[in-house]
């Protein structure tokens, strides 16, 4: 579950990256707009953009857990590869999280519409081959209905105009084994958020992720310069 | 012997239970307990319309039959027995209207007791129950199970207080059991007292019906299908909205040639959306197919009765419009795929992570499954985010057992950390080899895999 006392993160501009913060102190003090860049907000597609392997699976399930508080949640499954206790472990309610496959590219817009129109947040992966003009229009019924929509393109990312969000992540880090001792216990993943719920502004942030259903951003920095917005 | 869709045997043929196969047993326990069985699926929509023959014989003696499922109706004697001259005339002539079907018929007053009594009789031999708090007394703690919620629980509790018979626990003082058992123990006293609920439902406001119109009759299944569906949303829409849901509804049907029939459904839980449209629908399709609507359908009305606030706790933070509505999208979303491809998943015990879950379709209730067992040497959270649905060959290189790179696609990926090997010691007697399993890190992610003699299998992605 996201409790935001839990959560801990730092705003800072270029000038000032260098600071050390105490995070826990900071957490109590500052309204930030960073834990934000995780969590479904209705009418503003997020999308999840990058290789298997970097977390973004459990980044886009842990978008789930706020709204499966609520109301039932669906995954959109379309290799056939999610995992049910995976999506659990990352806070969503077990007996609301429904799970829809759906590998047929050219079904896979209908069926999301459907959904939009009743389900309040779906994390959905986007196979290759959906048309540009069905995901405009699944964006344009996405902000009429007010559905938190996460999206994990399987082929390249989305065309511009759909995602308010985009997060592309650029390292990650496991802790927790060492040459055969030890187990996974805790991945840190540095992502680039970029589009206009960034205000068109590059941030890269940096979240923890130690297995349980707690997912940190431990720092938000703003980088580079402002750039044209994604969508 | 027929099977319902947990698993578990749900009726078998007097032969059949000779063997010892027993309702509730798992399909292959019973398969084994009685080989030369022939094994049936639970189809409750044929099932219904095979009982709608049973309830129709009923009204044409006793109107107002009340259904509960196919296989179980209770009916109001109380006008009958006045207007037939006694309760063993009127019950000779319901036996005698019935005798094709082999009925088992129970008297008593209430339904919990009645039922009971129709299941200690036998076909032939109606069970008039005179005194129904004595024969309640005698019956085991058990009967009870089914009628609250945690009914199984409480059964337990009592059986290990030495409550073993409704006798004892009516002699309970009541406000000790709703003081240690709360709202469910008080239920239980009452129904061991005898006080069971009535089957004279008291008056409801009208504007609770809902009744659809359709100009053109509808005279297909697919059509009442929809009907039934959409019809139930909106009478659990309005109810909703007083906080209201029913034990009892009347569904009354209009045909084109101006016929009405009507049936009473009722229910020990408040119905739901979906256990409303399907009992609709179930009606809608005997009575078409029975050919009793001529010229199709042109009014559905639906009427609500017993209506209560129980079996609607919500969650702390349930939002139950939207849950009504995510239904709805979901009952599209499975029309467009197929219905296998909404589903829901509970948890299980297992050693691997794709072991670890029970997949059920969406709007079915989860399957049995037992949690108790401690499954030692289980692989280590977090799980694999992605697992894929069979193991898929993964190229490992190794130096002196250990591993240094693997090949993602076209390309190798060095191997910068791992855990493991964790032996995973399986159906030996199967012939079934033991397995290493490994946790390896790479730059593009960690993954689980799987080593024996014959290679390595990548069974899980970090993602």
């Amino acid at each position: 579950m996201l409790e935001h006392s839990l959560l801990s993160s730092v705003l800072t501009d270029g000038s000032s990256s260098g600071q050390m913060f105490d995070r826990w102190d900071l957490s109590t003090r500052i309204q930030d707009p960073v834990q934000d860049l995780l969590r479904l907000q209705p009418g503003r597609p997020v999308e999840l953009i990058g290789p298997l392997g970097f977390g973004l699976s459990r980044l886009g399930y842990r978008l789930l857990a706020e709204p499966s508080q609520q109301a039932p949640v669906v995954v959109l499954d379309v290799r056939g590869w999610v995992s049910p206790q995976a999506v659990w472990e990352a806070g969503v309610e077990q007996d609301r999280l429904v799970i829809v496959s759906c590998p047929d590219e050219r079904v896979w817009p209908k069926v999301v519409a459907a959904l939009c129109e009743g389900v309040k947040a779906i994390y959905a992966e986007v196979p290759t081959g959906v048309k540009d003009q069905d995901l405009r229009r699944l964006a344009a019924l996405v902000r009429a209905r007010q559905v938190g929509l996460g999206l994990r393109p399987l082929g390249g990312p989305l065309p511009s105009g759909i995602a308010h969000l985009r997060l592309r992540p650029i390292e990650v880090r496991w802790s927790g084994n060492d040459r055969g001792h030890g187990r996974l216990s805790k991945r840190t993943l540095v992502l680039e958020a970029e589009g206009r719920g960034v205000s068109g502004i590059t941030r890269r942030i940096e979240v923890e992720d130690d297995g349980t259903d707690t997912v940190r951003v431990v720092s938000g920095l703003v980088t580079g310069s402002p750039r044209h917005a994604v969508g | 012997m027929v099977v319902g869709e947990a698993g578990r045997v749900v009726a078998a043929s007097a032969q059949a239970r000779l063997t010892g196969v027993d309702l509730g047993m798992p399909r292959r326990q019973a398969e084994m307990t009685a080989p030369g069985a022939k094994v049936l699926s639970r189809d409750v929509a044929e099932e219904w319309q095979r009982f709608e023959a049973v309830v129709a014989a009923i009204e044409e003696i006793v109107p107002k039959v009340e259904v509960v499922e196919p296989g179980l109706a209770f009916v109001p004697l109380a006008g009958a027995i006045r207007y037939y001259g006694g309760e063993e005339t009127l019950i000779e002539i319901l036996s005698s209207k019935l005798e094709l079907h082999g009925p088992r018929l129970g008297v008593a007053d209430g339904p919990f007791a009645a039922s009971w009594a129709a299941r200690e009789s036998s076909a032939g031999s109606p069970n008039i129950v005179y005194d129904t708090k004595q024969f309640l007394a005698d019956l085991d703690v058990a009967a009870l199970t089914g009628e609250s919620p945690d009914a199984e629980h409480l059964v337990a509790t009592f059986r290990w207080l030495g409550v073993t018979t409704l006798g004892a626990l009516a002699q309970l003082p009541r406000e000790a059991l709703a003081s240690r058992f709360g709202a469910s123990g008080l239920v239980m006293h009452r129904l061991a007292h005898g006080e069971d609920r009535m089957l004279d439902p008291r008056d409801i406001p009208v504007e609770l019906a809902v009744e659809a119109v359709y100009e053109d009759p509808l005279e297909n299944l697919d059509q009442a299908g929809f009907a039934a569906r959409a019809t139930a949303a909106r009478l659990m829409n309005g109810l909703h909205g007083r906080g209201l849901a029913p034990h009892r509804v009347v569904i009354e049907m209009e045909s084109a040639r101006g016929e009405i029939r009507n049936r009473v459904w009722r229910s020990l839980d408040p119905f739901t959306e979906n256990a409303l449209a399907d009992r609709i629908w179930w009606q809608l399709r005997a009575w078409l197919e029975a050919g009793q609507i001529q010229g199709g359908i042109t009014r559905l009305k639906l009427d609500p009765s017993d209506t209560s606030g129980s079996g609607r706790q919500l969650a702390f933070f349930e939002d139950v419009g939207a849950r009504l509505e995510a239904e709805r999208a979901l009952a599209r979303a499975q029309a467009l795929l197929e219905p296998n491809s909404v589903r829901q998943a509970v948890p299980k015990g297992g050693r691997m992570p794709d072991e670890q879950v029970v997949w059920y379709r969406w709007g079915e209730p989860p399957p049995p499954r037992d949690l108790e067992a401690p499954w030692p040497g289980r692989t280590p959270r977090p799980t694999p985010s992605l697992i894929p649905p069979r193991p898929h060959p993964l190229e490992i290189e190794w130096d002196e057992g250990h591993p240094v790179r693997i090949r993602l696609g076209s390309r190798w990926e060095p191997v910068i950390n791992w855990s493991g090997p964790w032996r995973l010691v399986r159906k030996w007697w199967a012939g079934e080899q033991p397995v290493d399993r490994y946790q390896l890190v790479t730059s593009a992610g960690a993954f689980l895999c799987l080593v024996d003699g014959d290679g390595a299998r990548l069974v899980g992605v970090y993602d």
